[in-house]
């Protein structure tokens, strides 16, 4: 095992160093957006001496170099900053958007491994069969379609036209969880395309699992087919599952820009869009620094299940 | 055929019986009126050809035939149990499940009727006791493992540790010493004569006649789906009835050594040499050899499984370049990758892999592939490669439309031949074929090897370097290298080491037949 521990540690310096790369670029990319807080700030009518004075209190006008110097140094102490626009910290920011998408995330992939994993198993016991054939094209039938256009479909058919759930989130506040009315839809919304790519991701390395002569040899021996299906047969097929629900679960934390939107959810999602907005580069930084780092951390949980699954493979690096 | 072969008089003293067989796929018989009798304590061998029907025989006990069989006559097993050991032990070993997982599903379906606390320790038990039934010492341990933890004969014994837990009364054995050295063959028949003490009928099927010979208490002879003799097997090997019989009984290596393959008298000169070589994995090393030259004509490199041979046989030919240590091709050093050799060189050395089916693409006609050799390595144009690769392959045995088909089409040993071809259309200096007769039966690996002293005897400036275990394709050799635990143990002409061999190894190597009642050459005694 110690192969295993070295490999993480290795992996978690990677990490760490991907993080930074991630965060420099995000800068970079910041400061060649044309304007900046001050413009913004300003407001419609820029009169070029306010947006001069207002550079000069948010230290704008000091080269982009030492400002970025500055942060990180303070990232280092576990400072994220300031907002330029409001002054509060950047870990309020994050500490408030965090709590909905955690939310939805985790409502998410509670619904989402036992029904993609059912699914999967399901299709591949019946290969080739109708049951087979309809899952199979229902979950490709779901996957072609954007979430967006998911979204306005349940919103207008369900929400606007039946009435049977709210359309958004707006007045309900951080307490989203009192009124679990508002989730379904979203929670719908997000669970569509996972549970589709999982699904056949899951279908086919059954399929596979179960033609391979280990299977043949457990049956041979009366092994009941339950214990064949999700003893024997399952783990073999959780490798490539494993990385698509990372990845997954990377993109429910960090990046459901387009369901929150629409659902007017103010979670992380929401916060990334208002300080594009308003240029707000410490809340950005913030938020680069902490998608970064749930990227590495839940990549490198998917490698290391794929380890268990598959030990023959050796771990890379 | 269709006439019973009667084993034993006693109908009670069975385990398991075949009558009148026969399966059919697409209208040709696979196995055509095969009848059979197991009996407690009893092995059976069923020997015969790659294609004789052997292993669809075998699976018929098992109730599975291939897809779309039409299957008649009767295959009765009264207590509904047989246990299986396939020829490669770890396909049937999962491999995302430590080995015990599979032991403790089988153990459990049979402690259904314990209260629920008394199931786990049940379990465990006899789990340990098909371990320790199995021969596996600290199975204790081993359970943990994942099959990729375990060495190849560990992962055998695992297999007959899960038929033998299953309480089956008869064990279906398909060519388990297959692709084995001769010391593992050994170990391989004392287990299984073991297996039979312990009151299992063992049906084995095999095309290792030695192994046969000294374990089976009765032999079947197959050819073409059919029983053509039986009867124990000192009188089949005393006189055996049918010519087929005759042909696969002729004794594979000469009595005396063989006359010297191909070059008359070649001076003693060095073709492929080594010096100074230690190769690794990774950091550590696992093969060691300070001198070796191969002169010209036909070499070998012996060693048990895991000596270090194929590693040897990878440096040779670049494709293992973490070692120290020079190789030189007719004086001049090889460098060490495939990379950074030239085109001539690459076209110099040609490596022939033990598989055969992996080494082609399956998707393109043999015939192709085997002319890319030419075009790619001696810039021949495509029309004149095609015509080169038909004539090679047409001198070695296969002509016409066969080989515009894909591999799929092709038997294992046409394919090797096939991809004998292939090498030989580079024009190389020097052929390395590794363990390219393991997995062939007799009278297939034969031809090969009467093609391979053909080879040598029309192309003088050809030589050949054969890394083997089995000492009948070693024959063939007129230099010898024995190599044990990754260090060159013995070097010099064949016949000196045939007949005063220095290291133990290279006389077991040499020498060795199964005996597992050590009576190598004796009458077989009954049980």
């Amino acid at each position: 095992m110690t192969g295993l521990r070295s490999w993480l540690l290795r992996r978690l310096l990677l990490g760490a160093g991907q993080t930074a790369a991630v965060v420099l670029l995000v800068f970079a990319l910041t400061e060649a957006l044309p304007g900046d807080a001050a413009v913004a700030l300003a407001g419609d009518q820029p009169d070029p001496a306010r947006i001069a004075a207002l550079r000069e209190a948010m230290h704008l006008d000091r080269p982009a170099a030492e400002r970025f110097g500055a942060w990180a140094a303070g990232l280092l102490h576990g400072d994220l900053g300031s907002s330029l626009v409001s002054g509060r910290p950047v870990s309020s920011y994050l500490a408030d958007g965090f709590g909905p998408t955690l939310l939805l995330a985790a409502l998410t992939l509670l619904l989402l491994v036992p029904l993609a994993g059912g699914l999967g198993v399901l299709a591949a016991r019946y290969e080739g069969r109708l049951v087979d054939r309809l899952i199979s094209a229902v979950t490709l039938a779901v996957y072609a379609v954007p979430e967006f256009a998911f979204g306005v479909l349940l919103v207008t058919v369900v929400a606007l036209h039946l009435g049977w759930l709210p359309p958004t989130a707006v007045g309900y506040g951080g307490e989203l969880l009192a009124h679990p009315a508002v989730l379904v839809l979203p929670v719908l919304v997000l669970l569509s395309r996972p549970v589709c790519s999982l699904a056949r991701l899951v279908r086919a390395g059954m399929i596979d699992a179960l033609a391979a002569p280990y299977i043949a040899h457990a049956r041979r021996y009366g092994i009941p087919g339950v214990r064949i299906r999700y003893a024997h047969a399952l783990p073999n097929a959780l490798a490539p599952a494993a990385q698509q629900l990372a990845r997954t679960v990377d993109w429910l934390l960090c990046g459901v820009i387009v369901v929150e939107a629409l659902f007017v959810i103010p979670g992380l999602g929401t916060v990334l869009m208002n300080a594009v907005a308003e240029r707000d580069v410490p809340v950005l930084q913030g938020l680069a620094v902490v998608f970064a780092g749930t990227a590495v951390v839940l990549n490198l949980a998917a490698d290391t299940v794929v380890f268990r699954c598959t030990p023959r493979a050796g771990v890379v690096a | 055929m269709g006439e019973a072969h009667a084993v034993t008089a006693n109908t009670e003293n069975e385990t398991a019986r075949i009558q009148d067989l026969r399966v059919e796929v697409g209208g040709r018989a696979l196995v055509d009126g095969v009848s059979l009798r197991l009996a407690p304590g009893r092995i059976t061998a069923l020997i015969g050809a790659s294609g004789s029907g052997k292993t669809t025989t075998g699976r018929a006990l098992l109730h599975e035939y291939p897809p779309g069989a039409t299957v008649t006559g009767e295959v009765r097993v009264p207590d509904a149990l047989v246990g299986y050991v396939p020829q490669d032990p770890a396909t049937v070993l999962n491999p995302a499940r430590p080995v015990a997982a599979l032991l403790q599903d089988i153990a459990r379906t049979q402690v259904r009727h314990l209260p629920r606390r008394a199931r786990r320790p049940a379990v465990r038990e006899r789990v340990l006791r098909a371990l320790a039934r199995a021969r596996i010492p600290d199975g204790d341990t081993l359970l943990h493992r994942y099959p990729h933890q375990l060495s190849g004969g560990q992962q055998q014994r695992m297999v007959l540790a899960q038929a033998l837990l299953t309480g089956a009364g008869t064990l279906v054995a398909d060519e388990p010493t297959t692709g084995q050295d001769a010391l593992t063959k050994q170990q391989i028949a004392r287990q299984l004569a073991a297996v039979a003490r312990q009151g299992i009928a063992v049906l084995l099927l095999s095309h290792d006649l030695e192994v046969v010979r000294s374990l089976a208490d009765e032999v079947h002879v197959l050819c073409a789906g059919r029983i053509v003799e039986s009867g124990p097997p000192e009188q089949l090997w005393r006189s055996p009835r049918h010519s087929w019989t005759r042909a696969l009984l002729t004794r594979t290596e000469p009595a005396e050594p063989a006359e010297p393959a191909g070059i008359a008298a070649p001076p003693r000169d060095t073709v492929l040499q080594v010096r100074g070589l230690t190769a690794r994995h990774g950091t550590s090393p696992v093969l060691h050899v300070p001198e070796l030259r191969l002169p010209p004509g036909c070499s070998a490199v012996m060693g048990r499984s895991g000596s270090g041979k194929t590693t040897l046989a990878r440096c040779l030919a670049g494709l293992h370049r973490t070692y120290d240590g020079q190789v030189l091709l007719d004086g001049a050093v090889l460098p060490r990758s495939l990379r950074d050799r030239t085109r001539e060189q690459l076209a110099a050395v040609q490596y022939v892999f033990q598989d055969a089916r992996a080494a082609f693409d399956a998707h393109r006609p043999v015939l192709d592939q085997v002319a890319r050799s030419a075009i790619r390595l001696r810039h021949r144009p495509r029309p004149q490669a095609t015509a080169d690769a038909e004539r090679t392959l047409r001198s070695l045995g296969l002509a016409g439309d066969l080989v515009r088909r894909t591999p799929a089409e092709l038997s294992g040993g046409e394919l090797q031949r096939a991809a004998l071809a292939r090498a030989l259309l580079a024009r190389p200096r020097v052929l390395i074929c590794d363990e390219i007769t393991s997995g062939l039966d007799t009278v297939t690996r034969r031809s090969l090897l009467t093609h391979l002293d053909g080879l040598l005897r029309a192309d003088p400036d050809l030589s050949l370097v054969l890394i083997t275990h089995g000492r009948d394709t070693a024959a063939l050799a007129t230099d010898l290298a024995v190599l044990d635990a990754g260090r060159l143990v013995e070097q010099g002409p064949a016949d000196r080491l045939r007949t005063a061999p220095r290291h133990a190894l290279t006389a077991a190597l040499l020498q060795t037949a199964p005996d597992p009642r050590s009576l190598p050459d004796g009458p077989v005694p009954h049980r």
